[in-house]
């Protein structure tokens, strides 16, 4: 590495400065001692302290005293190197430095936002700052690198939110990939009836939008198929698909139905995963009417052409103990496959879009509200598919006993804003409640109670449409419901009771109705952690993927090239969705069209004439960056594909692997000047 | 569901006038007026002020009208409120007893049978006036030997806190003696303080008539203190609950169990020894103190399920939702000013629900619900007979 040479001897010269941060650190830091001490340490030729670093006049400081003061290093403390290292390193560059004679010193995340004594926080910010200009004159400039960038999208997920963004990119001209689980996309939406604030109908709105994602010729479709592996990085993520079998020959099914309408089950006798098991459905199926790709799927737990139970390694064993009727019904197209396998696809992407939407609370973890007790206690999104004209009543809003409901209650807040369950607000359960009350008002005449904590309707005309539906007559109760049991004077008609205290009268209401719905709130779904480490993501607590910055970065995640849209990031509506996912869609062109990605220069580096070749780190590189060559017996790492996560570092038995940026040197001397002690 | 946080968030100095400022406190400045607890509570139709308006007239600073009020005497203490509550307010253990020692201060008309059972605590340490020399007279019927910790001389496994009801009430001593015999047959290395306990004062806790209380806890925390044992094994509910959450601030270190806890951790070496089968169809009413307040409630269950021939059945109310049996926070001393007051008596209320099941066993595991059942069932109609059994007294009964 000749570079080292260049300012060999050249005496080092560091220029220090202390942001206030406006008063997120002057506030808690005296910054003034802190340059003040600064000052007093070796090499250090000017130590300045100012309000806001990053701001011009900041910057042009920095390369002003570059210039005038021949700097040859430069140390700032101010906030994270998240947010301003790329400044800083910017400013050091236009001042005529190499970028990478910059160190940044974070004492405002990790100092004057989490300290209460402002003495203790100045002598740490000291200490902080020390450890930087005693790290910074061993620093060595370096080169980023560019790397070229696949303009391939892979869209994980075929709810509204993947549906929206997958459209967007192919109709800019990108080629992408739409992996979904299930065996059509469409998602939550495509079971509900009709929307809120607008009520216009779900499936009116999104089967244009789903044919148009069958049809596109840039989009690859793979739905009834899950992500098992994920390598490389942003701009060439190497992705492996899974297509689970669904025993139908994609290519050569018509969507005829004609295996359906002549299965050797004359009746669906097996419950309707979109129907949420209300209705029935035979073991050759169409997953809903509207269906894309229009084409059937054989459940073979339930087909008789299989045996029972799956083997260990999940794939099912044909029986051939069926007359195959639906074989015959399929005639010369061949569509039916019973050896089907599961097949492996792997592909090259450069951006990923997650969009694997959410799924609804459980309510049998509130036992108080007596679902899966009673059967007229349903969920939220049960009565959407029992309201729903292709649902599994028609659109005739009965009960589980075929009995129309008199009295409905809509319960509120069913696992959201809750310590014992999920301690957010799922932000669409207000508004989808009012507009089932409209839909049961609109199908019925049923009296129908609200009990709600707090009537939450932001966004544009939802207020409006709240207003509109309360005028159509329904009583609002403000009280979160505490019980629901069976009316104990009436066991026989499957009455219950809903009870709750009217907290604007005081009253304690038991309220006999005929049906009790749930509105359940959103959760992550049980498979986000496995995605989550797929796809090397972060999570909030609550499990939720986490975007890189709440405000400013809401779409992106803290891997570069992957990027989130709809509920996978948290609970929100379709409005949002799209937004979001049209938000994901444009952060992904911005790094596609720019053409390649810069990458940090900490990359790893061996030293070939001290390597034992004992190929320790091999195995331990997460990105199969490491290389043995056995012609010289030495490892070698390919930095285009190192990540500068340090692991084959501190792995190397002989210490031949040096890190750039973390050299042993640098650490050291950053630790030595942490640890040393301050001045009274 | 689990039950309410174990955590004591308070200490002993905590007054009305600071308990905002506690880690409990805190909680209920979350409070976001939901009414769940009034919702939930078995008197919530006779309150004045509910739980929830508790909370704000506290939180504006009108708590001196809620205090004028004797609607807090309504408070059973059955942790309903507590359990449901979607911001973990303590209700029930906190907020509650320090308005409800306030009411007591400020009514100069105290219901006469309650206060005399204080007086009773305080004079003879048992809520019945019993003489203390009696406290271990059940052990000559106990068919086992009952060892005196006193005369052991030597560590001991098993602390086992028998209480008043179960000393002195023949129904009560029904389950020591069922207990006695379980330890034995277990070989559990056990001994009693005899005539030395006194009431373990829970009572006086969820009252909040705090220095008697203080008191007994005290006397308690010093006779423990002679001896040397491993852990406490109590099969009263509310004892239970006190030296889990209450005595651990006077200095309690070793763990305590419900006697259904230790007997379900035992479950293995007991099975074999349930031979007889009982044949009867049993319903389980769940403690508060045990179920709501702890979250235990599949452990009783489970000793039920072991016994060859009970079916067990569930109340349309049961585990966290399980209709209190009225008793508890000094509910048993209150039952004439409840009905003065014209309201419904809860036992009466949770033996319907009983008999509804079909059940031929209303199972309980405290010893509070036994009289207090028995006494339901001759007023409220049924067809079929029911009877009151603790679950410890089916163990017994089944190991013959």
């Amino acid at each position: 590495m000749n570079i080292m040479e260049t300012r060999k001897n050249e005496p080092v010269r560091i220029g220090f400065y202390v942001c206030h941060c406006g008063v997120n650190i002057a506030h808690m830091v005296d910054v003034e001692a802190v340059a003040k001490y600064v000052a007093t340490l070796p090499n250090v030729v000017v130590s300045r302290n100012y309000k806001y670093m990053c701001s011009d006049p900041g910057q042009e400081m920095i390369q002003k005293d570059i210039r005038e003061q021949r700097l040859n290093r430069v140390v700032v403390a101010a906030c994270s190197p998240l947010l301003h290292e790329h400044t800083f390193r910017g400013a050091t560059e236009a001042g005529g430095l190499n970028p990478f004679y910059f160190q940044m010193v974070n004492i405002r995340e990790h100092n004057s936002w989490v300290h209460t004594d402002r003495l203790e926080a100045t002598r740490k910010a000291m200490a902080l700052a020390r450890a930087a200009i005693q790290r910074v004159p061993h620093h060595k400039p370096l080169e980023v690198k560019k790397v070229p960038i696949n303009p391939d999208v892979l869209i994980v997920g075929g709810g509204i939110a993947g549906i929206h963004a997958a459209i967007t990119m192919a109709n800019a001209g990108k080629k992408v990939y739409l992996v979904e689980k299930e065996p059509s996309i469409g998602g939550h939406m495509a079971m509900f009836d009709k929307t809120f604030p607008t009520l216009d109908c779900a499936m009116c709105v999104l089967s244009p939008k789903m044919a148009t994602v069958g049809s596109h010729p840039n989009i690859t479709l793979w739905t009834y198929s899950e992500v098992v592996k994920v390598d490389g990085y942003v701009g060439n993520f190497k992705v492996t698909v899974r297509r689970k079998p669904r025993y139908i020959i994609e290519d050569l099914c018509t969507g005829c139905q004609e295996c359906v309408a002549n299965c050797v089950y004359k009746e669906p006798k097996f419950p309707d995963a979109f129907n949420l098991g209300l209705g029935k459905r035979k073991p050759v199926y169409m997953p809903f009417a509207q269906a894309i790709p229009s084409i059937a799927i054989i459940d073979p737990e339930v087909c008789l052409n299989f045996k029972r139970g799956k083997n260990p390694d999940g794939s099912y064993t044909v029986s051939d103990k069926c007359k195959k009727l639906c074989v015959v019904a399929c005639g010369d197209r061949k569509a039916i496959d019973f050896s089907q396998k599961a097949e492996d696809k792997e592909i090259t992407v450069g951006t990923i879009i997650m969009a694997t939407g959410f799924k609804t609370f459980d309510p049998r973890r509130t036992p108080y509200y007596g679902y899966g007790v009673y059967p007229n206690v349903y969920t939220a999104l049960e009565l959407e598919r029992v309201i729903n004209a292709s649902g599994p009543t028609e659109g005739h809003l009965v009960m589980r006993n075929g009995k129309e409901p008199k009295r409905v209650a809509i319960v509120h807040c069913v696992g959201s804003r809750d310590e014992n369950t999920n301690r957010w607000c799922s932000r669409v359960c207000c508004l989808y409640s009012l507009k089932l009350a409209h839909l049961i008002l609109e199908h019925t005449d049923a009296e129908v109670y609200n009990f709600y904590i707090d009537m939450r309707t932001p966004g544009k005309s939802m207020e409006e449409f709240y207003n509109r539906v309360a005028e159509e007559g329904m009583h609002l109760v403000r009280g979160r419901v505490a019980d629901v049991y069976p009316d104990p004077n009436d066991t026989a008609s499957g009455r219950l009771i809903v009870q709750a205290e009217d907290t604007l009268t005081n009253r304690i209401l038991k309220i006999p109705v005929d049906m009790v719905v749930l509105s359940v709130g959103l959760e992550p779904r049980p498979e986000a952690e496995d995605l989550r480490r797929l796809f090397n993501l972060s999570c909030s607590s609550e499990g939720w993927f986490l975007e890189r910055h709440p405000k400013l970065a809401p779409v992106s995640t803290f891997t570069d090239g992957i990027f989130l849209a709809g509920c996978c990031q948290g609970p929100k509506d379709i409005p949002d969705s799209v937004a979001q996912a049209g938000a994901a869609a444009a952060e992904a062109f911005s790094l596609i069209d720019k053409g390649y990605v810069e990458q940090e220069p900490n990359t790893a580096f061996v030293l070939a004439e001290e390597c034992s070749g004992c190929k320790s780190c091999i195995p331990l590189c997460p990105y199969t960056a490491i290389s043995f060559n056995e012609e010289t017996k030495k490892a070698f790492i390919n930095e285009a594909l190192c990540k500068g996560c340090g692991t084959c570092v501190a792995a190397c038995p002989s210490g031949s692997i040096v890190q750039n940026l973390f050299e042993d040197q640098e650490i050291f001397s950053e630790i030595d000047g942490v640890l040393a002690p301050l001045p009274q | 569901m689990a039950g309410v946080a174990e955590a004591a968030v308070v200490d002993r100095t905590t007054t009305l006038q600071t308990l905002l400022n506690t880690p409990a406190g805190k909680r209920m400045i979350t409070c976001i007026q939901c009414g769940t607890c009034a919702g939930t509570c078995p008197y919530g139709d006779y309150m004045e002020f509910s739980p929830r308006l508790v909370i704000n007239m506290l939180r504006r600073g009108f708590i001196d009208e809620v205090i004028k009020s004797d609607s807090l005497l309504r408070c059973v203490a059955c942790y309903a409120c507590t359990a449901k509550c979607p911001r973990n307010i303590r209700l029930t253990d906190v907020l509650l007893p320090l308005v409800k020692e306030q009411v007591l201060m400020n009514n100069t008309q105290m219901p006469a049978e309650f206060q005399k059972s204080l007086e009773n605590m305080h004079r003879y340490g048992n809520p019945m006036g019993e003489s203390p020399r009696k406290r271990t007279a059940w052990t000559a019927t106990a068919g086992v030997k009952v060892p005196l910790i006193a005369e052991v001389k030597r560590e001991v496994d098993v602390l086992w806190f028998v209480e008043c009801y179960t000393s002195f009430y023949a129904r009560g001593q029904d389950n020591s003696r069922a207990t006695a015999k379980l330890f034995a047959a277990l070989g559990v290395d056990f001994a009693i303080l005899g005539n030395d306990e006194k009431c373990a004062g829970e009572c006086g806790q969820m009252t909040w008539e705090s220095g008697l209380f203080e008191s007994l806890a005290e006397y308690n925390m010093k006779l423990f203190g002679k001896y040397k044992f491993r852990r406490i094994v109590t099969g009263d509910a509310h004892a239970f609950n006190a030296f889990r959450f209450r005595y651990p601030m006077y200095g309690l270190t070793q763990p305590v169990e419900h006697t259904t806890q230790f007997f379900a951790r035992h479950l293995e070496q007991l099975k074999p020894k349930l031979k007889k089968p009982l044949n009867m169809v049993v319903t389980y009413h769940d403690p508060c103190c045990l179920g709501r307040a702890v979250g235990c409630y599949e452990d009783p269950r489970a000793l039920l399920q072991a016994i060859p021939g009970v079916k067990l059945v569930e109340m349309v109310h049961n585990r966290v939702n399980a209709v209190c049996c009225g008793g508890g926070g000094g509910g048993m001393w209150l039952d004439t000013y409840y009905k003065q007051k014209g309201m419904d008596r809860l036992s009466e209320r949770r033996v319907k629900e009983a008999i509804a099941t079909g059940a031929d066993v209303l199972a309980v595991a405290c010893p509070y619900e036994v009289s207090r059942f028995e006494d339901a069932l001759k007023v409220v109609p049924h067809d079929k007979p029911m009877v009151v059994r603790d679950v410890v007294e089916l163990l017994a009964e089944s190991i013959g």
